[in-house]
This record gives structure tokens, C-alpha cells and sequence, in this order.
């Protein structure tokens, strides 16, 4: 069920906080768990500023300067840490104007992204433009959905799938994005081609599992958090592709106060969005032993400005 | 230093989670290599009260690089356009969407301008629309914020069948897409809605009358999905903007100092109950 409400009371953010804590308590191997924090934006939009007045609840939030200082604050307080993005980066204020999305991409590697997908607004100038602002950015886009073969460069700039190592755990990362169709003029997705993001994912996600040896499966989603069955979103996923822990979801600009746990076949999976623009700053939080996630957690974190 | 809700607010969220520097685990080094040396886990730690009280400061990287391109984009987009004393929005849960009145309405005249000959229907896509314009002073920048996308001001000939489809399909597919030139009033029930669409002065659509309408090249294009509108004959990409023709308008309000209204409602006329089911997608056909 979607819930478009803002989190940013200070008693809604300690109960979170708290729940966070009797998670991480509460695992089999509660002395000796690997951890590990996911940071996540989505649907950024070109929101390089914070919001202006008279944009309701979103007035004064957001803006690049201040989730940088929020990424460092937390990256100084956690063993582990990923910053990860969503998509839709592109197109929105003035600055996707007149910059085209490579200052988005500059400031994205400036603050430390690890990694992003593609949404379907970043194909809006076509697929050489956005090749050419992802010159500035610095960090892997992922994606294992889109057949590039018409787009040999955008190929090379795609990785289906990565592994990033911390002591004594891997987490294997993956993305996905949405069908062009209604979205996309033809013309600007020249040469890429869409797939179920189902029968793209499985073998990824097995090869992550069974390969690779992963301790948590991450997908960086693009697809929408409920598309009320117009087609795959990330609530139907986890049942259609088991073994995933975390979806970090955008496209569809959803608000949840705490990511949604979906049971599969495998264990659980955690699907979380956190509205759009970069007014919050999506937060989940990983306790891991023997390969298991023991005790999992995520709040929206308001990116908010001291005045 | 400063104190207060935000930064209590990340505090208490952060807090549970902090550790001291000396148990912090290594930077971690991205790999995909085989073999890595397995270090033991980081100690989990306990959970302690933060006397430290954090803002969130611009960070300094950031604006180094930002501070320039701010000069820059201020120069362009801060110029001043009308005064628009009420704001227009684009409504909420169904209400009606005067943005969108107001933007179809603005393509009809500037497609009437460029054909020199009335254009009866013009129609977009409200999640083209990304932002409402707040009372006061517009600015170059809020035209930009409503209308961000390259998207261009399509003509082209459509039968009055197309137009009642191009309503209907909209309405199915979003709860409803903002037009100008017609009326619309749906009753009936969730199963067995009922369209009653004329002109905006009330006469009755003919199904095999041919109008001069205007578009978007991304409706045009089959965008959001409303395959009437392609249906269309003898499309003319006019070359302008959206954008432009939005801030044309504004500039033309400028220069005789007349304001911003936004346009009347009733033009849409759909009850809550069968809203919700097409924007569910439940609505019958």
C-alpha cells in the first residue's frame, strides 16, 4: 500500500531508530554480525538545489550541498557503507537545461555514489547525450535489463551486475530499469532494447547467490514501487525472483515511512523509495552472519537544512 | 553551533549506530577478484546516547563546484516574467488540474497563431506538468519548472470521434489528461461509467466532423499512451517549444501588465468515487 507522507517528526524518527536497534540485537550471532548501512536517493530529478518556498512540505528540503554532508556524517559512523541511486537523475530544473545532466553526474561522484541505474528520464536528450554526461560520473551504472547491442558504447558503460567486498562479507549488486514503451520516444533510446526484467534478473541473481558467493543481494530498481498491475513493479518482484534482500526502488516517486517486507521462497526481501527530488534520504541498515541477513531496518531521513 | 528538529531528528536516527574511531572497520576496496582474504566481521557495537549535536551545512566540495553554475543559471532564470497573483495547480486527488487548462489553452492560441485559422482542441499529459507555479512573481525558472521537458507544439487534424477517444483514453489511463476547447461530465457508475463530452460552448461533438487540434510531439508520439491522438492527419511539428510558448505568454502578460489568472473550472467534471476507480484502473469501459 503506498503511503505518500512525509517522515520528519523527531519522535517518528527515534521509534525508527529504535526498531533499528532491536533488529540488530535481536540475530542469531548478535556478538559477532557483519553490518552494513545502504544510502539511497531516487528520482533526483535535477534537484541540485534545495526546494524553494511554496512546494508545500517539500519547501527547503533537498539539495546536493547538504545530503553530501549528510552521506559524510554517516559515512564517519558506520563500519559499511554503499551510497546508491535509483535513477532519474536527469531532466527537471533549470540545471538539466542548461547543463545537460553532467553536473548532476560531478556532483554525484563528488559525494561518493558507489553506484546508480538508469531511469527512463535519463534517456530524455537521447542515448549520445546522456553518454556524454556519464563522462563525468565516476561510479558504475547498473543494469542487466537493457540489450544494448544497437548501443555498443552504452554497453560498455553498463554492468549487469558488481560485487563489492568489505571484511568478511560481499554484497552483490544489480540493476534494473523500465519498459520503454509510453515513456521513451523511440527515437532517444535508439539502439537499446528492453527485457522482463524477470527473466533478466534470475540468472544475475543466481550467479550472485551461487557464483559469487554474495551475503546480500541488492537491486537498484527503476520499475516503480506499485504499478497496480500495469506491469512488473517492485512489489511483484521478490515473489517473481527470490534470493534478492533489497530492492532500492524509484520511477514511481512513492513515499514510505519504512521500507515494505515481502516474504519469498528464499527469506525476505525489503523494497523501499523515498519520494523523489532528494528531499530524503533513504536509509537501510544490514546485520549479516553466516551468510544470513540477521536483522534488517530503513528510515527516510529528511534532508533538511539548518537555517 | 546550532540546535534544532532536523539535526535532533538525524541525531536520534544516527545514534544507535555510531561507533568510536578506534572500532570502525577498514575502508572497504571494491573487488571482484576471487580469493580476497577474509578479515574478520567488525565487532558489533553498543548503542550509545551522541552528546554531539550536528547541522547540515552545505558542504564546502560541493558548493566549490556549484557556486559558478549557480551564477550562471541565476543569470538566465531568475529574469522576471509576470505577475500571477493566486498560483495555479495542478490539483490534487482528482481535483481539477488548472495548470493543465491553463497550458492546453495557451497551445490552442499559439497553434491558432501559427495556422492563422481556429484550432478546436488542444490536449497534454498532466504528468508532463512537474510543477505548479506559486503565487507572485514568476521567473524564468518556474516556466522551466512546469514545462522542464524538449517536448514541441504538434497541429494536426483529428474527426470529433478521436477527440471523445483522446478524452476517454485519458481519463482510463491517468483519471484524466488536461484539454482545452471541450467540456466533459462523467457519471454513471465504477462499472457502467457514462462520458457526456461537447464542445466547451456545450454543442455536441460530431463524430465525423475533422477539427484542427493541437498536441505534443510526445503525445503524438504514443507517450502516456493515448493511441487516439495518433490517429490524428497531417501533423505539423510547428518548432515551438512548449517551454517557449508558455514563457511567450507569460512575456506577453508582462509587457501590457496584466496578470495571471488561472483559467475557470468545470471544465472536468468527474465525481471522487470514479476518479479513484480510474486511477485504479477499475473504471468500466
Amino acid at each position: 500500500m503506498e503511503r505518500r507522507h512525509f517522515l520528519a517528526s523527531i519522535a517518528t524518527a527515534a521509534t525508527a531508530s529504535q526498531a533499528m536497534l532491536r533488529g540488530a540485537e535481536g540475530g542469531q550471532d548478535s556478538r559477532n554480525p557483519s553490518r552494513i548501512t545502504l544510502l539511497h536517493t531516487n528520482d533526483t530529478h535535477s534537484h541540485i538545489e534545495p526546494f524553494g518556498p511554496g512546494n508545500g512540505q517539500a519547501s527547503g528540503k533537498g539539495g546536493m550541498a547538504r545530503r553530501a554532508t549528510m552521506v559524510k556524517q554517516v559515512r564517519a559512523s558506520v563500519p559499511n557503507l554503499l551510497l546508491l541511486d535509483a535513477g532519474d537523475t536527469f531532466q527537471g530544473t533549470p540545471y538539466f537545461n542548461q547543463y545537460k545532466g553532467k553536473l548532476d553526474f560531478e556532483l554525484m561522484t563528488k559525494v561518493g555514489y558507489d553506484a546508480s541505474t538508469l531511469g527512463n528520464h535519463d534517456f530524455d536528450n537521447g542515448v549520445d547525450m546522456l553518454l556524454e554526461a556519464m563522462e563525468f560520473a565516476k561510479f558504475p551504472f547498473l543494469n542487466c535489463n537493457f540489450d544494448c547491442k544497437g548501443a555498443p558504447t552504452l554497453a560498455k558503460r553498463l554492468a549487469p551486475w558488481m560485487v563489492k567486498e568489505f571484511p568478511g562479507f560481499k554484497v552483490g549488486l544489480t540493476g534494473v530499469g523500465v519498459d520503454f514503451k509510453g515513456l521513451v520516444s523511440a527515437e532517444n533510446h535508439k539502439g537499446v532494447d528492453w527485457r522482463s526484467p524477470e527473466e533478466a534478473l534470475k540468472p544475475v541473481i543466481r550467479h550472485l547467490r551461487e557464483v559469487e558467493k554474495v551475503d546480500l543481494v541488492v537491486l537498484i530498481s527503476h520499475l516503480g514501487y506499485d504499478l497496480r498491475g500495469d506491469a512488473i513493479d517492485d512489489l511483484a518482484l521478490p515473489k517473481l525472483v527470490p534470493g534478492i534482500d533489497a530492492i532500492i526502488g524509484g520511477h514511481s516517486h512513492t513515499f514510505l515511512d519504512q521500507p515494505t517486507k515481502i516474504q519469498q521462497s528464499l527469506g525476505e526481501t525489503l523494497v523501499f523509495q523515498v519520494g523523489w527530488g532528494g528531499i530524503n534520504l533513504g536509509r537501510m541498515d544490514f546485520a549479516m552472519s553466516k551468510g544470513q541477513v540477521r536483522a534488517s531496518s530503513g528510515i527516510p531521513v529528511p534532508v533538511s537544512a539548518i537555517a | 553551533m546550532r540546535f534544532n528538529a532536523p539535526a535532533l531528528a538525524l541525531l536520534l536516527v544516527f545514534s544507535p549506530l555510531a561507533c568510536n574511531k578506534a572500532a570502525v572497520a577498514p575502508k572497504p576496496a571494491a573487488s571482484q577478484s576471487p580469493g580476497i582474504e577474509q578479515k574478520p566481521a567488525p565487532q558489533l557495537l553498543q548503542a550509545q546516547a551522541v552528546g554531539v549535536i550536528q547541522d547540515f551545512a552545505d558542504d564546502p566540495g560541493i558548493m566549490a563546484i556549484l557556486t559558478p553554475k549557480q551564477a550562471e543559471i541565476r543569470a538566465t532564470f531568475d529574469l522576471p516574467l509576470c505577475v500571477c497573483p493566486s498560483g495555479i495547480f495542478r490539483g490534487r486527488n482528482g481535483e481539477e488540474n488548472l495548470l493543465g487548462y491553463w497550458v492546453t489553452d495557451t497551445m490552442r492560441a499559439r497553434a491558432a497563431k501559427i495556422l492563422g485559422k481556429p484550432v478546436k482542441f488542444a490536449m497534454t499529459n498532466s504528468g508532463g506538468l512537474r510543477a505548479n507555479l506559486a503565487a507572485g512573481q514568476l521567473k524564468v525558472s518556474d516556466i522551466y519548472g512546469v514545462m522542464p521537458f524538449e517536448n514541441e507544439l504538434v497541429t494536426l487534424e483529428m474527426t470529433g470521434q478521436d477527440v471523445m477517444d483522446a478524452i476517454k483514453q485519458g481519463i482510463l489511463h491517468r483519471g484524466s489528461e488536461p484539454s482545452s476547447g471541450i467540456k466533459m461530465v462523467l457519471t454513471g457508475t465504477v462499472e457502467k461509467p457514462d462520458f457526456v463530452i461537447t464542445w466547451e460552448d456545450g454543442t455536441a461533438i460530431k463524430p465525423d466532423e475533422v477539427v484542427t487540434a493541437a498536441t505534443t510531439d510526445y503525445l503524438y508520439n504514443g507517450g502516456d499512451s493515448i493511441p487516439a491522438l495518433k490517429k490524428g492527419r497531417h501533423p505539423f511539428t510547428t518548432g515551438v517549444a512548449m517551454r517557449q510558448l508558455l514563457l511567450d505568454a507569460c512575456a506577453d502578460l508582462a509587457k501590457t501588465g496584466k496578470p495571471l489568472e488561472p483559467p475557470a473550472l468545470g471544465r472536468y467534471r468527474i465525481p471522487p468515487e470514479l476518479y479513484a476507480a480510474a486511477r485504479e484502473h477499475k473504471l468500466g469501459k
